[in-house]
């Protein structure tokens, strides 16, 4: 069984890992002993263009939930990336100074942003929605797009 | 005894249509070949070559090329080397970007002002490779 | 899959660098892509296709596509016949062009007014092979 829900657009496959959380501003947040990672949808690197720089805070730094931790920017767009959730930034993925590009080749593995360790994690997952829901919401973002999404 | 023909550097874009940044490996190339360095430079089509067209290949494989990408995904550098080239210099538009982070070309079929900016520095770039090429030849 | 996802024509250009005629079919193939049918197409980007892009190749593959090629090798539709399988259509703008009787054209690189107007042409003839491809594709 594919680990990932998939739908097409023009020619592109969007994907959305399960077991993955996600926010509504298309970040997904993935819980691994009792710490926090979060990277980019598929969507979002899909829309993006193809990043050039990825900047977030500094490590130790405490980031609140629904605030900016840092951007993405593509010579298409510069995309605020909002906190899923509120706690301390404890790493930065180091392989995205060097090779950005990892967002949009590999969005849900070597391309993740941060690992934040949380303040209160059962209290931030409420406001999370889950792999499904996020797909629909895609779904639905996609539906009312009139551009078109850059090649891959 | 006629003198040898003299090498030429063979500059390929990757000319990727979805992109701002195909556009603009092509315009920096042809800037190049057409006017900073024509005596010394020349294009030939990315696709004819993959075809396997035997004079392409002719000239991929006996002169030095450097290929010119728009997006991290390098066709121009794959098909190269694929196709034999002498592949003796990789650019790609992304690192002209990274150095004028202020300029944001946004047309693909006709090169925005942004994009001309870019696609002279990358020209600017492409030079240099040409330059250190001939000199050490 | 939508009705609008099952009604999309694969557009795949050359953009030969060699001649003219390239810069012709790239510019014709952007304005139909982003002005005259730009729900209807899809750029396939050729040199992507070349080197593997999956989503290239099997879009191509799944639908009907339309090559546009500069002059007579073809290279557009040699690489999807081989890679994805035969075009819906085939379109050498350097065959248009004869039959057009057009007066020269500008440098490869930048298209004047005369040669954007030949451009301008050829992608309507381009739009009308797309209705064409549609109105046939079940």
């Amino acid at each position: 069984m594919s680990e990932y829900l998939t739908t097409t657009f023009d020619k592109f496959e969007l994907r959305v890992r399960k077991g993955f959380y996600y926010t509504k501003d298309d970040l997904w947040v993935s819980i691994e002993n009792g710490k926090v990672k979060v990277g980019v949808s598929d969507y979002l690197q899909k829309t993006s263009g193809d990043v050039a720089f990825v900047e977030v805070a500094k490590t130790g730094s405490t980031v609140e939930t629904g605030r900016a931790f840092g951007t993405i920017e593509s010579a298409k767009t510069t995309v605020a990336l909002l906190s899923p959730l509120s706690g301390r930034l404890d790493e930065a993925n180091s392989k995205l100074t060097g090779s950005p590009e990892l967002v949009n080749s590999d969005p849900y593995g070597e391309g993740w942003l941060v690992i934040i360790a949380p303040r209160n994690i059962e209290h931030d997952r409420a406001s999370l929605l889950s792999a499904d829901d996020y797909f629909k919401l895609m779904l639905e973002k996609l539906q009312s797009e009139h551009g078109k999404l850059e090649s891959r | 005894m006629d003198a040898p023909a003299q090498k030429k550097v063979i500059i390929i874009p990757c000319s990727g249509i979805g992109k701002a940044f195909g556009s603009i490996s092509r315009d920096a190339t042809y800037e190049v070949t057409e006017n900073l360095r024509k005596d010394t430079t020349q294009t030939l089509c990315l696709a004819l070559l993959v075809s396997g067209d035997e004079e392409s290949r002719r000239l991929v494989s006996s002169n030095k090329c450097i290929t010119v990408d728009g997006c991290p995904l390098r066709c121009a550098e794959k098909n190269v080397k694929l196709a034999g080239g002498n592949l003796a210099g990789s650019l790609r538009v992304v690192d002209a970007y990274k150095k004028n982070r202020h300029l944001k070309p946004r047309s693909v079929t006709f090169l925005d002002p942004d994009g001309r900016q870019m696609a002279a520095a990358l020209a600017g770039k492409i030079v240099k490779k040409v330059d250190d090429l001939l000199g050490e030849q | 899959m939508t009705e609008a996802q099952k009604k999309k024509v694969g557009i795949i250009s050359c953009s030969g660098e060699g001649c003219v005629e390239g810069t012709i079919s790239r510019v014709a193939t952007r304005l139909v892509l982003g002005k005259l049918r730009p729900i209807e197409t899809v750029t396939i980007c050729l040199p992507l296709f070349l080197a593997g892009g999956r989503e290239e190749r099997e879009f191509a593959r799944d639908y009907p596509t339309i090559t546009v090629d500069g002059c007579d090798k073809m290279c557009a539709k040699i690489a999807t016949e081989r890679y994805s399988g035969k075009p819906a259509s085939s379109i050498v703008v350097a065959d248009m062009l004869k039959n057009w009787q057009c007066p020269k054209l500008s440098s490869r690189r930048e298209l004047n007014d005369e040669t954007l107007a030949v451009a301008r042409k050829v992608a309507n003839r381009i739009a009308e092979e797309v209705d064409e491809v549609l109105k046939h594709w079940v």
